[in-house]
């Protein structure tokens, strides 16, 4: 167990060097959100003009419901980093070099979650700060803040899981890219990430209460704009760690699958 | 002598019914180095794959050092060194970072790590670049990194999967000299797979042709190249009568080593030899003098290692690797073992 853990540390330690040196990727970190929050945010901040509209929204600025869908987005696009990596290493031979060393197998996909893990914390911690520049308020303080960013890193372990296990099927980039889309932008266009599930119809709102980034992003927006919402929280920040943990079985069990001859 | 590595009837066929290894034994020495020559899909990378644990094998026992690989897969880890045939380098991380994750994966210290590194990158002159990015380097040093990395551990047996493919000339013995001097200095032993004849020749004291996933020979490539026929030596006669040439050949036929004696065209003469050709030369010069005849030149030529894969393969090489029905064959290994 302890060996795991170690492994699977410097697997993630490898990822993070990497993500670290890309300079161009980082300033995309700080620059997306930026943009997102910048430009949507201000674009829509009319809307909250519109009493009705305030109300279906619950918040005082559109940037204020806003933020939590923004985060929940950074992280679910930065999910797919990890079986993108392991398609990588299988490409060059270092996953083979992997298998070939006394470390435990299941460490691999362990360590590629958990620096997909470290990275969505660090995203969010800009987006975090960002959006306080912008005048977003968070209701629960610092101790809500560190709250929200695990939901985000517990929500971008669900997001690794499924692209390890995709990764242990589909064997080049484009392909996992496409079917990682396929999964990605439905996810996020049938949650409550963007807009508020009371003006959505009936049958996208069906789909919308059940869909896990609404789950997710119902947390982070209840600490966010109200406050420790327990009732809210609770549930579904329960749904989202059996959801880790099913994923994380599903990927260990894919991974072991394909890599044992 | 010790034996490093031991199999006995090992078999491996991968999901899908493909043959790749077809019931070999063979063992290594301790303190060897042993090569398996063969084209591509020989079953070469297959068998190193099962050495070192990767894949299972379908039958066979094999051990390592007296340990059962197949039994102790952990312990086998340990003891074990595997450059792949592919350079598995991130190169976006620096040489140090390689080579230190490679330490990590192997479970050492810091401390240990730190000192084995400076070591062997040292070793093999690369210790001025350490903090470069794998990037920058050329394929000669990448594969130098390769092995350097797989001596982190200290392992006992140095896996070595075409260690020199793709590479020039130049560089491909550079790479030879650090391999013999890592058995020199470490007294490691060495099992390495080519296809390149002049590669076995250099530097593997035996070395096993296989060929369709079957062992078709072992022995030195010296005695290899003997089994096959020995020398040739040609010599060609400075005009004189037939009558004293017959003479000289009837002598020549009377030293116990040659074989046969065949007539080319314009009086030159095959004379083929059992061994050591080099050491029937003088004897051939005495005999003519004697005679009064003088030879106006003489060539010796032994059996290439390229001979000796030809004799029990009954194909060269290269017209192994071009046939289009084992190209399809290595494309779907390929993908199998990038698994």
């Amino acid at each position: 167990m302890i060996n795991l853990i170690v492994d699977s540390w410097w697997v993630a330690y490898r990822e993070l060097i990497k993500f670290f040196r890309q300079r161009t990727r980082l300033i995309m970190v700080v620059v997306q959100p930026l943009i997102w929050l910048g430009l949507m945010g201000n674009m829509m901040s009319g809307i909250t003009n519109n009493p009705i509209a305030a109300r279906a929204l619950g918040a005082k600025s559109y940037l204020d419901f806003m933020t939590p869908g923004i985060i929940l987005m950074t992280v679910l696009f930065g999910g797919v980093f990890g079986g993108l990596s392991i398609i990588w290493d299988r490409r060059i031979g270092y996953l083979e070099k992997l298998l070939a060393s006394p470390i435990n197998r299941g460490a691999i996909p362990l360590g590629k979650s958990i620096s997909s893990m470290i990275q969505g914390a660090i995203q969010v911690v800009i987006i975090v700060a960002i959006a306080s520049l912008l005048g977003v308020h968070f209701q629960t303080g610092i101790f809500g803040i560190l709250l929200i960013i695990l939901i985000a890193m517990l929500f971008s372990l669900i997001l690794s899981g499924l692209s390890l296990t995709l990764a242990s099927i589909i064997k080049t980039h484009e392909t996992l890219m496409a079917v990682v889309n396929f999964f990605m932008m439905p996810l996020m266009f049938t949650s409550n990430a963007l807009f508020p599930i009371t003006v959505m119809p009936k049958w996208l709102a069906a789909i919308a209460k059940v869909n896990p980034v609404s789950l997710a992003v119902t947390s982070i927006r209840e600490l966010t704009i109200h406050g420790w919402g327990w009732r809210e929280i609770l549930p579904s920040l329960s749904i989202i760690i059996i959801l880790d943990i099913v994923f994380i079985l599903i990927s260990q069990f894919a991974f072991q699958r394909e890599t044992v001859e | 002598m010790e034996k490093a590595i031991e199999v006995k009837n090992l078999t491996k066929i991968y999901k899908g019914g493909i043959v790749a290894v077809n019931n070999i034994s063979f063992y290594v020495n301790k303190g060897e180095i042993f090569g398996f020559l063969g084209p591509n899909g020989a079953g070469k990378s297959t068998t190193i794959k099962v050495l070192i644990g990767l894949l299972r094998p379908t039958r066979g026992e094999l051990f390592l050092n007296g340990v059962d690989i197949v039994k102790h897969p952990e312990q086998i880890k340990r003891d074990t060194g595997y450059a792949a045939q592919e350079t598995a380098i991130d190169d976006r991380l620096t040489c140090l970072e390689n080579i230190y994750l490679q330490g990590r994966f192997y479970h050492l210290s810091r401390e240990e790590i730190e000192k084995r590194s400076e070591e062997v990158l040292k070793m093999f002159d690369l210790f001025d670049r350490k903090n470069n990015l794998a990037l920058t380097f050329s394929g000669g040093m990448l594969k130098r990194l390769d092995i350097a990395e797989a001596l982190i551990h200290r392992p006992k047996v140095l896996f070595l999967d075409e260690p020199t493919l793709g590479l020039d000339v130049q560089t491909r013995q550079t790479i030879w000299e650090y391999i013999r001097n890592l058995r020199r200095r470490n007294q490691m032993t060495i099992f390495l797979t080519t296809h390149y004849m002049e590669e076995a020749d250099a530097l593997c004291d035996r070395v096993a042709v296989i060929d369709e996933g079957k062992i078709k020979a072992i022995d030195s490539p010296e005695n290899l190249k003997q089994q096959i026929g020995g020398d040739i030596i040609t010599v060609n006669f400075s005009e004189v009568s037939n009558g004293k040439i017959q003479k000289v050949l009837g002598e020549v036929r009377q030293i116990p080593q040659v074989k046969k004696v065949n007539l080319g065209r314009d009086k030159i003469y095959q004379i083929v030899v059992s061994q050591r050709g080099d050491k029937i030369i003088p004897e051939i010069f005495s005999i003519s003098q004697r005679n009064g005849i003088n030879i106006n030149s003489i060539r010796l030529k032994r059996p290439s290692l390229e001979d000796v894969y030809l004799h029990f393969t009954g194909r060269t090489i290269q017209e192994k690797e071009e046939s289009r029905e084992s190209l399809i064959k290595t494309r779907i290994m390929k993908r199998k073992l990038r698994r």
